[in-house]
């Protein structure tokens, strides 16, 4: 089965359930009030694009995490890169670290509340906390995935540590930094619209629960969508750089 | 010595309770945002039955979620590792789905399924199904060929090599997927009652955050953490039964 | 040192091969690994085949066993054409031993038995008593991950021959072995072929292996797979190393040192 193939299947099949989404709703096969056509989905979200309100929300939602991501993405792979360096620290403190990544942070939701409030510094500090020790591992990921034997082979030509870490470090280590960066933003956009749907004044996150509540199920499907197709393009936009990048490399 | 090991991390978690009491006396602590030991106590003297039985209602809608999530997970990966035209199919589509945060499909839920547990089992389902179904799919992909072959040269029947050859062979990284699955359906499960419930672990989380009393937040995300430790352990326990009965090599 | 066997199937012949071809592909694409392969194996016999890679010796021995259908052409196994695996007539073995993980030796030699729903009470002394011939008795309950690369090998053997075959494949099983271990197992398998009286159909890339174990060697050549030439080996038996640096040894070596090279290109 070629490429071409397996691609013309998925599209059918996404097509498929787009037209039977539609169908079903439009026909009555499923409640209209529950699940809205896919069409008037999109007109609502055209709409509500337009709509100043809605866009400021959006600004804040996206303000947060990218505030967050400018916050965990260089203080943890940096935290990271430190311990990967530094194997003895790294023992000392690998237990500690392994056991904060165990525990599920998300549910100490109410203590950030207790210490933060809820405006766009608990949103802040919680995305960063919860994005915080995968940017770690992956920091340390990184620096140990530098072959040693490079950099001594560098060092030997009289290469300054500046034109090691450039030349060297960050080369090796670019495939790792991409998959921490998409690793980050999973993890702060998925910290960002849970504290955003838990309690906050603005936000997407806060608007699509409110919607849910009131039963407004066209500007909820409306959000759900929005957010699905952003956060699905900006993953696979990182991905598709990591491929690209992968095979201008090759057999590094 | 394994018991040495044990009073070492018990004498640990009595000096971190012993500091953080007395920091709290001292009053170096906001008692708001960091409770102490004394005050959780004290919560679960005053509302140890409810959360107790808030419990039972969690680890129920867990369980549920579970019994879902690993079936219908493994299920998948099974058929499509021995398919190979529908992982490719459905490969590409599963991790692009994985960039989605979940928590933004929950207002749906609610809407469609009520505050009652089945919003919530249906949320840790899907919190949970992912991992299970990606890595069952790489273990039975993964497994090396020639063991069928042997086995198809000894006479075995088609049945006979999925079930006797193929399965415990694909067995380790369907339990590390089960390990990752599990932990996310306990979070997802406590996490949607603390956004939206009736009853459960997360619901009494949410009620006295809203009240302030921190000792009673802190005493259930404890049973929260307590409830992820329970799950871990009985697949730990799983596992341990099954490759007690392999060599050294059949666990990488 | 006789040319090609004929085509007829002897009495007292237990696997012939009649025109046996295999094509991979189709049109411009097909990759002709094997064309017209005629011989046959008298049971008893110790039978080698050799040949440079690529030369499509392997494939050979996996239609032989009926794991893989021939393009044209036919095999006949004690008189009847192979349509598919049958254990209890020819039992294969492979360069890896793939032994079950989970499994101790023992449960390892006995999983064909298990297979068939053989009784534990029947299917463990028989288990018991091939271990013994492989001389594992003692290591009847170790794990696969505790075994050496050879033991695993001798388990392998034991295995092969629980169902009691007439024919034993062997598809280079001792190639991932050094050097020294492949000569002990190599005896060691002589040693068991003795005892039992099975047929050997044994593939090897390696020309002294080949002799040496060999009543009749098959030399294949290449581009397209077949059969080249056969010889017999004179040499008496048991075999002992010191045959390697005889004269006639040597000059048998040599040929078909040659003729493989002259296949080569």
């Amino acid at each position: 089965m070629t490429a071409w193939l397996v691609r013309g299947v998925q599209l059918v099949l996404l097509a498929s359930l787009a037209g039977l989404w539609e169908t079903a709703s439009r026909l009555g096969w499923v409640d209209p009030k529950l699940l809205p056509p896919l069409t008037q989905i999109v007109g609502v979200l055209f709409t509500l694009l337009q709509d100043d309100r809605f866009r400021g929300d959006l600004l804040i939602t996206l303000g947060e995490i990218a505030a967050a991501l400018a916050v965990v993405g260089p203080l943890g792979f940096a935290a990271g890169f430190f311990l990967g360096e530094h194997r003895a620290l790294y023992r000392a403190l690998s237990p500690a670290l392994h056991l904060l990544l165990a525990i599920p942070k998300s549910i100490f939701l109410p203590i950030f509340i207790f210490a933060f409030g809820i405006g766009f510094l608990q949103k802040l500090v919680f995305a960063v906390t919860l994005a915080f020790f995968i940017v770690v591992l992956n920091g340390i990921a990184a620096a140990q995935s530098v072959p040693a034997g490079l950099v001594t082979a560098a060092r030997s030509f009289g290469a300054t540590r500046g034109q090691i870490y450039l030349r060297i470090y960050l080369p090796a280590m670019e495939p790792l930094i991409l998959e921490g960066l998409r690793m980050a933003l999973i993890f702060t956009i998925t910290g960002v619209l849970l504290a955003e749907m838990y309690g906050a004044p603005r936000g997407i996150g806060r608007l699509i629960f409110a919607w849910g509540e009131m039963f407004r199920m066209p500007e909820l499907f409306a959000g759900v969508l929005l957010i699905v197709a952003v956060t699905i393009a900006a993953n696979e936009l990182i991905r598709f750089i990591e491929d690209i990048r992968r095979s201008r490399r090759r057999g590094f | 010595m394994r018991v040495r090991r044990l009073t070492v991390r018990l004498a640990i978690l009595l000096l971190v309770l012993a500091v953080w009491e007395s920091a709290y006396r001292a009053g170096l602590l906001s008692p708001i945002i960091f409770a102490a030991p004394s005050l959780i106590l004290s919560a679960a003297v005053k509302d140890g039955w409810t959360f107790l039985s808030a419990f039972r209602v969690t680890m129920f809608e867990i369980a549920m979620a579970i019994l879902i999530a690993w079936s219908v997970g493994i299920a998948f990966g099974v058929v499509a590792g021995v398919w190979p035209i529908l992982a490719r199919i459905c490969a590409p589509i599963l991790s692009a789905l994985i960039a989605v945060p979940l928590v933004v499909l929950y207002p749906v839920l609610l809407a469609w399924l009520g505050l009652g547990p089945t919003s919530k089992i249906v949320f840790g389902t899907i919190s949970g199904i992912f991992p299970i179904a990606l890595n069952t799919l790489v273990g039975v992909q993964s497994i090396d060929r020639g063991y069928a072959v042997m086995a198809a040269a000894m006479g075995a029947s088609r049945r006979q090599i999925m079930f006797q050859v193929m399965a415990p062979l694909a067995l380790p990284a369907i339990v590390s997927g089960l390990r990752l699955g599990t932990a996310l359906i306990v979070i997802g499960v406590v996490l949607s009652e603390m956004l939206a419930s009736t009853d459960g672990i997360g619901f009494w989380i949410s009620y006295h955050r809203g009240i302030f009393n921190t000792g009673q937040v802190y005493l259930g995300i404890l049973l929260a953490l307590v409830a992820a430790g329970i799950a871990n352990a009985a697949l730990s326990l799983i596992e341990r039964a099954y490759s007690h009965r392999t060599g050294d090599d059949a666990n990488p | 040192m006789s040319i090609a066997a004929s085509a007829r199937p002897e009495k007292g012949d237990i696997i012939t091969a009649e025109h046996v071809s295999k094509v991979f592909g189709s049109g411009t694409q097909a990759l002709r690994a094997l064309v017209d392969v005629t011989f046959s194996v008298r049971e008893g016999q110790f039978v080698t085949i050799v040949g440079p890679s690529g030369c499509g010796k392997s494939t050979l021995l996996l239609i032989l066993a009926g794991l893989v259908p021939a393009s044209s052409g036919r095999v006949l196994v004690d008189g009847q054409p192979v349509s598919g695996p049958s254990p209890e007539k020819i039992s294969v073995m492979f360069q890896d031993a793939w032994l079950l993980p989970w499994k101790t030796a023992i449960e390892n030699v006995e999983f064909p038995l298990t297979l068939r729903k053989v009784p534990a009470a029947v299917r463990r002394p028989r288990a018991m008593s091939l271990l013994d011939l492989v001389g594992l008795a003692r290591s009847a309950d170790r794990y696969p991950g505790e075994l050496s690369g050879g033991m695993k090998q001798r388990v392998a053997i034991a295995r092969c021959l629980v169902q009691e075959p007439r024919v034993l494949l062997m598809d280079e099983p001792f190639a991932a072995l050094d050097e020294q271990n492949r000569t002990r197992m190599g005896n060691e398998l002589l040693r068991i072929w003795e005892r039992t009286g099975r047929t050997v159909v044994f593939v090897t890339h390696g020309l002294t292996e080949a002799i040496y174990l060999a009543d009749r060697v098959f030399v294949m050549g290449v581009r397209p797979g077949r059969i080249i030439e056969s010889f017999s080996v004179e040499l008496p038996r048991p075999r002992s190393i010191d045959m390697i640096g005889s004269e006639s040894f040597g000059r048998l070596r040599n040929r078909i040192w040659h003729l493989i090279g002259e296949e080569r290109g």
